[in-house]
């Protein structure tokens, strides 16, 4: 087993939110995962965005809480990072496919290097920030 | 077609340095000064001035305005092209069309940036609040996912690949304005043992941000005929494309604005991929070069490595491509490092290649890949086709 940096006890910044992205973080707190679903097309969509991606109309979109299950899109194995992650490569970095159908980057735990490759199922893994809220990462859905 | 209508007269580039100790407005001097030597221009003859993006400039939101006063070039259409490093040859196109429009009649495009010198971005974006927090690098990172689903579908060729770096290695060598610190020959091997950086992007698959110039002058090809310029280059094909499929949620990251943007390109110019003479592509990194020539059309998705089999890439062989070195041999201009490629492919055309002259300059492709969105491949790709004396 390679042992990969979970990047767990790396210090970040909580992120600035957006208006248009404020609840995103704010479910966070409660590690809860929602996504913008244009509820005319039937479509999520990921980032939070000020408008339907799909229509350009923003009046149909509303916030739909997800499991955040999915399956890794593609990943990458990173050597070299700029502080506060420098020193502590290689870490992953993936695209995940959720089951909604979006694609999200993020974080892995509690994933070996031998276990990481496309098509892997994972789950969402919320590491938490100094402002209450959690940054969505992954780990392997294991069953 | 009023693109066809306009006439590159000149081309400059300063020397590329891994950190500028001059000033931005000074190698734009240096610019200037070349093209008003080379095409026997005035001044005051130019009225136009376009600007690529340039991360020393991003700290000004009056840049052209400031650099036009700098020079002191008292002009009627000014603007900086923001689509990163596709800036270059997009700000070419939007020559011709204010030279067409008749807004002006001579523009200096002008491509300088500082980047390791003097970075002033600022980034208004999505990366502080939805990558940064992830430990993302940027553009390495997004090529290390990006690699390695094209490895998942197609198979990833690490000697096709290292390949064309070696190739552009070549071009570098015979280049006395690439970066010196670049100007050292690889094999195949070196590329493939090479550092990780964003596995299994290696640092041989990068390029290196450095400082620079380069710039063109395009007038209307009536003014170019009246000053007696017979060795003139002409855009006859041109196609841009930002956002690739914006309005879906999931995207195929092998799949790129390429594919859209050089069907239009191809289709205005009346040529097939076949034709082309010499390739320029944008080269932020290897893969990018190979998921472009899938993207054109020199072969079909997935067939890039085979492709790359085939052919010979430097300044003698069946396609030349980035014959200078490309910006990852020559070294990056910051923003502004597309013009590296196009303006290296309008020196082919002059025939001013020296001794990496390709035989046939019957035309030239250029290419530019600008700005990296959340988990997509980039923002922003263009492609230019050039001929010489249309």
């Amino acid at each position: 087993m390679t042992a990969i940096n979970d990047t767990l006890h790396i210090t970040r910044e909580p992120p600035k939110w957006r208006t248009h992205s404020k609840p995103f973080w704010d479910a966070t707190r409660e590690k809860k995962l929602i996504l913008q679903y244009d509820k005319e097309v039937g479509k999520y969509q990921f980032f939070p965005r000020p408008t339907s991606i799909f229509t350009g109309k923003r009046r149909n979109l509303e916030w739909r809480e997800v499991s955040g299950k999915g399956e890794v899109y593609s990943f990458t194995v990173v050597h070299r990072a700029r502080p506060p992650f420098q020193g502590h490569e290689p870490f992953f970095i993936a695209v995940v496919r959720l089951k909604e159908d979006v694609q999200v980057m993020g974080n892995m735990v509690n994933c070996s290097l031998e276990q990481m490759k496309v098509g892997l199922p994972v789950k969402p893994y919320w590491a938490p920030l100094s402002n209450g809220t959690h940054l969505l990462m992954f780990e392997p859905d294991v069953g | 077609m009023g693109m066809k209508d306009t006439a590159i007269v000149g081309f400059a580039e300063t020397k590329i340095v891994e950190k500028s100790d001059r000033d931005i407005w000074e190698l734009g001097a240096d610019i200037l000064e070349s093209l008003l030597d080379s095409t026997g221009f005035e001044k005051q003859e130019i009225d136009g001035l376009i600007l690529s993006s340039s991360m020393t400039g991003s700290g000004n939101c009056f840049w052209s305005q400031t650099t036009a006063d700098q020079l002191a070039l008292e002009v009627d259409f000014c603007q900086t092209v923001d689509i990163g490093g596709c800036s270059p040859t997009a700000a070419l196109a939007r020559a011709a069309i204010a030279i067409d429009a008749g807004l002006c009649t001579t523009v200096l495009c002008l491509y300088a940036d500082t980047q390791a010198a003097e970075n002033n971005q600022r980034p208004r974006s999505f990366q502080a609040e939805w990558t940064v927090p992830q430990g993302v690098l940027g553009p390495p990172t997004s090529f290390g996912f990006i690699s390695s689903r094209y490895d998942h579908q197609f198979g990833l060729d690490l000697r096709a690949l290292g390949k064309l770096a070696v190739a552009q290695r070549d071009g570098a060598l015979l280049n006395d304005l690439a970066c010196e610190k670049l100007r050292k020959p690889i094999t195949v091997d070196d590329y493939i043992n090479s550092r990780m950086i964003a596995d299994p992007v290696r640092l041989l698959d990068s390029v290196m941000v450095c400082d620079g110039a380069s710039g063109l002058l395009v007038t209307s090809k009536k003014n170019a005929a009246r000053k007696g310029l017979d060795k003139i280059v002409v855009p006859i094909g041109y196609g841009e494309r930002t956002t690739y499929r914006a309005s879906e949620s999931i995207v195929d990251v092998t799949d790129t604005g390429h594919r859209v943007a050089g069907e239009r390109a191809f289709k205005q110019a009346g040529l097939k991929p076949s034709d082309i003479a010499s390739f320029h592509p944008y080269d932020d990194f290897i893969i990018a070069i190979l998921l472009q020539m899938e993207m054109l059309g020199f072969c079909k998705q997935g067939e890039g490595a085979a492709f790359i089999r085939e052919h010979e890439f430097n300044h003698l062989g069946d396609l030349p491509l980035n014959t200078g070195g490309g910006q990852i041999s020559a070294g990056q201009v910051g923003l502004a490092g597309g013009g590296t490629n196009l303006v290296e492919a309008v020196r082919q055309l002059f025939g001013a290649g020296g001794k990496r002259q390709v035989k046939n300059t019957k035309n030239a492709l250029v290419t530019g890949i600008g700005g990296i969105p959340y988990a997509r491949n980039w923002s922003s790709s263009v492609v230019m086709i050039l001929t010489p004396n249309a």
